[in-house]
């Protein structure tokens, strides 16, 4: 008995979630908005919620039975005889599974969430419909068996953001406007990774015939093995530098996606969207959909790495070392860029770019668990701190509605002076600096926020820590891996200090300190729709580490950390007694083909670098004193914030080189690059070969000279001769004829009995004459 | 051949000449009432026809179906005078080459 059978349900519920608030939802919630948000609310909660429980069905299924499922449904593409076949086929493995639990576990919740925060918008159903619509394509997107499934899936959640992003498009006084160009700025991101994607898998096509992963990769091995080489149309290459290639456009498809340099620019503008948006879309499914697909396409990058020469991109570097440094630039770049961020939800975004670049980094090392178990501990606590975000969000909302309430009450004896036109108009709900002292005011956001963000910073023992340790391990157990691996290794290590000083800015001006502005004194705790959900995630961050615990050995090298090693280990010890150790990575390798290539194979046919599977002390404890010297750093910078001059210069800014440093990445220098001159230097050639050689060559030519001229002289015939002389004198010759047989016929009516007597009798003995001489 | 025995001939001659007058009288005349007489000098040289027939072959079907056409013709007499009196009343004039609403 398993339950893989029902994996199309998986799509059926969401689906109905979105046919329903999209067609009825609506309709309640304008008919009587309080009746209509619970239908419209619980409704959308209960179908994600129903795709949950299908997919801990087919997890159970799995643990019985770890090999990858395909589950057909019917035939998308059959071109003569299956030269070209697209099945419309789920597959179900450890891998898909795993990210099928994330997204519908933390999906469900985030819907919860998002009842209590979408309370009152005019468009709660469209929201909940949207939401649902995401649910649907990115669990295409996770179950897809092959590429092509995958794309449809990809470029379904990219519309889900945009129309997310977008939601509030409405919105008086230019910031609907605003909202549109972030949704816009978004969609134009990814479509450049999109564009990528496409032509990997035209070419993947070209090369294996086929898009399915399994025959794929298959081929790939089965190539690999007996030194094949690739025949395309132009030439002969050998498999590792098709493969390359093909890697390579993957990456520039997971850097739109996932918000890696070059292409990130889009995601810190996406906090334009509602929260829940956010936390669910931006933090924890869609952006990590780029880590699903290298580790879904792990041989093939695997491939490329065991080429040897020809698989480097340039220099020595291949493709796997280039997903690593752009993951590990992009991790130092973002997290650089937190530290001057004042918006709450801009320094969450900001660390979810960097977050999501030691994913890349994770698996661009080869290190395809731990980039999976820092997606699935980051989902947890990123989810959690920007669900959190919200709730300060509309704390403050709240607080500043009631302040103004209250001063128009009492308008006439209040001040007075600048009666309609106080500093409260320009009030923006997510600026740190008039925060402070939420903590008093909001006590189970500020400790379920705590969590999340001890285990962004990686303190020990949350979820963070175990999955950051894990990929900078991967560093320190392979140093065999040369230059590209301690770069990665370093550039790491420095932006997980990062993490921890912007976090620890941010708790430090949220929740610390006191109110700078009056709205604080009016905060009051977010009601239990959005509690509920950050109590659940805060419990699930704690623990989420014990997925995939490692295994904890003494001695070695370990000697130097032994006074320190004694006092954590009891604990640890007890720990990994009761879980089970590395139970993810025990879980996931089942999907990981290359695993088996490099380690099973007897001789290994891949030489995919180590996996971390015993705690490295020395890692540990360097990333643990890092996390815990920044966090103290923080606190000391910004204690102490005045209450009177909320709009100070930043600590960091005050500092004289510091400033400087810290300007210049306020100034989002890579925005600049990307606009003002990447997007500018090819706008503007672009412009001018589109007004020269279109408009006034091309385009005209053609249109005038081949298009309009041949018109007109095909419409002057048709019209001047075909239609007068050919086709009117059908119609009127037709008539005229009929006119002048009938004006002929008419007279033999003449009325006269006489003459009808005169027929009748010449008739009747025509008939006697013809009948009696026919018989 | 002998002139003093009647065969069937002859009636065949008579019925032959009556519905020859007849048919001319409906093709050439014009008054409604002579057209009308002429109708019934046809139907009348078909009757004697059938009579004659029926009387030489010894099988009284004609004689029957004569009466058949009697009726028929009393019905077709009230119905056509009737006709008569309708137009003489709309034209004061039963010349039916003026009654010809029908011309094209």
């Amino acid at each position: 008995m398993n339950a893989f059978g029902l994996a199309p349900l998986l799509l059926v519920f969401p689906m109905i979630g979105v046919i329903f608030n999209g067609w009825f939802g609506y309709r309640f919630v304008r008919a009587d908005a309080k009746v209509g948000e619970k239908w419209a609310g619980f409704f959308s909660t209960g179908m994600a919620l129903l795709s949950f429980v299908i997919a801990v069905l087919i997890w159970v299924s799995l643990l019985n039975d770890h090999h990858s499922h395909i589950i057909p449904l019917f035939d998308w593409f059959n071109i003569q005889g299956g030269l070209f076949r697209i099945q419309w086929a789920f597959q179900l493995d450890t891998l898909s599974s795993t990210m099928l639990l994330v997204i519908t576990g933390v999906g469900s919740l985030i819907h919860i969430y998002a009842i209590g925060y979408m309370h009152g918008d005019k468009e709660f159903a469209r929201f909940f419909s949207y939401l649902n619509l995401f649910l649907f394509f990115m669990i295409i997107l996770v179950t897809g068996s092959s590429y092509l499934m995958l794309f449809v899936g990809w470029e379904g959640v990219g519309l889900c953001s945009f129309l997310l992003i977008g939601f509030w498009f409405d919105k008086p006084d230019g910031v609907g406007w605003a909202n549109s160009m972030a949704a816009r700025k978004a969609f134009v991101a990814n479509r450049v990774g999109d564009f990528a994607m496409i032509l990997a898998m035209c070419l993947t096509f070209w090369v294996f015939g086929t898009m399915d992963y399994e025959p794929v990769f298959e081929s790939a091995i089965e190539m690999f093995k007996a030194g094949e080489e690739v025949v395309l149309p132009w030439g002969t290459y050998s498999l590792g530098a098709v493969l390359k290639w093909i890697t390579f456009l993957f990456l520039v498809g997971a850097a739109g996606k996932s918000a890696q340099i070059p292409l990130f620019i889009w995601l810190p503008d996406a906090m334009a969207g509602p929260t829940p948006v956010s936390a669910l879309i931006h933090a924890a499914t869609m952006v990590t959909s780029g880590i699903y697909l290298i580790t879904r396409s792990n041989v093939l990058f695997e491939i490329v790495r065991a080429s040897g020469d020809s698989g480097h991109l340039f220099g020595n570097i291949s493709t796997p070392d280039l997903v690593a440094i752009v993951g590990a630039l992009t991790a130092l770049y973002a997290g650089l860029v937190a530290f001057t961020q004042n918006d709450v939800k801009k320094v969450l975004a900001y660390s979810t770019v960097s977050q999501l670049g030691f994913m890349i980094a994770a698996v661009g090392m080869g290190s395809y668990i731990a980039g999976m178990f820092h997606l699935i501990t980051h989902a947890f606590f990123k989810a959690l701190l920007f669900m959190g975000s919200g709730s300060i969000i509309h704390g403050m909302e709240h607080g500043h509605h009631h302040l103004h309430d209250h001063h128009d009450d009492h308008h006439g004896d209040d001040h007075g002076e600048h009666p309609g036109e106080d500093h409260h108009d320009d009030f923006d709900p997510q600026d740190m600096r008039t925060m402070g002292g939420l903590r008093h005011k909001m006590p189970t956001t500020f400790w379920t926020y705590m969590v999340g963000s001890l285990a962004l910073a990686g303190i020990f023992p949350l979820a963070g820590f175990w999955s950051k340790d894990e990929i900078l391990a991967t560093v320190a157990d392979n140093p065999d891996q040369g230059a590209v691996f301690t770069f990665v290794g370093w550039t790491l290590t420095i932006a997980a200090f990062c993490t921890a000083f912007y976090m620890t800015r941010q708790v430090k001006m949220v929740f610390f300190g006191e109110g700078r502005h009056e709205a604080v004194e009016h905060v009051p705790e977010s009601n239990g729709y959005m509690t509920f959900p950050l109590v659940v995630l805060a419990i699930a961050v704690i623990f989420a580490g014990a997925i995939n615990f490692p295994k904890i050995e003494f001695g070695g090298g370990e000697q130097a950390y032994a006074g320190v090693l004694a006092a954590v280990a009891p604990a640890e010890e007890e720990e990994a007694g009761l879980i089970p150790t590395l139970a993810l990575e025990h879980w996931l390798e089942h999907s990981i083909e290359s695993y088996y290539l490099t380690n099973k194979a007897d001789p290994p046919v891949l030489e995919m670098p180590h996996w971390p599977t015993t705690l490295n002390f020395r890692v540990a404890i360097q990333s643990s004193i890092i996390a815990i010297a920044a966090i103290v750093l923080g606190w000391l910078f910004y204690s102490g914030w005045s209450k009177e001059e909320p709009f100070a210069k930043d600590r960091l800014e005050a500092i004289p080189v510091v400033g400087s440093v810290w300007l210049f990445f306020q100034s989002l220098p890579f925005d600049r690059l990307m606009i003002n001159g990447w997007v500018e230097t090819i706008f503007k050639p672009m412009a001018a070969l589109s007004e020269r050689l279109d408009w006034d060559f091309w385009h005209d030519y053609v249109h005038n000279n081949l298009i309009r001229d041949s018109f007109i002289s095909v419409a002057d015939v048709l019209s001047n001769a075909v239609d007068p002389d050919g086709v009117d004198g059908v119609v009127n010759g037709t008539g005229k004829l009929i006119g002048a047989f009938s004006t002929q016929l008419r007279r033999i009516q003449t009325g006269n009995v006489g003459n009808y007597a005169l027929s009748l009798f010449i008739g009747v003995t025509v008939l006697v004459v013809y009948f009696i001489f026919a018989s | 051949m002998d002139l003093t025995t009647v065969t069937i001939e002859w009636y065949i001659a008579l019925s032959a000449i009556l519905f020859t007058i007849g048919a001319l009288g409906v093709l050439l005349r014009r008054d409604a009432i002579i057209i009308f007489m002429s109708v019934e000098l046809m139907l009348n040289s078909a009757n004697l026809l059938l009579v004659a027939f029926a009387h030489h072959l010894g099988d009284a079907t004609g004689q029957v179906l004569v009466f058949f056409v009697m009726t028929v013709a009393a019905a077709e007499v009230a119905v056509g005078l009737a006709l008569i009196v309708a137009i003489f009343q709309s034209k004061k004039s039963i010349d039916i080459s003026e009654v010809n609403l029908l011309k094209g």
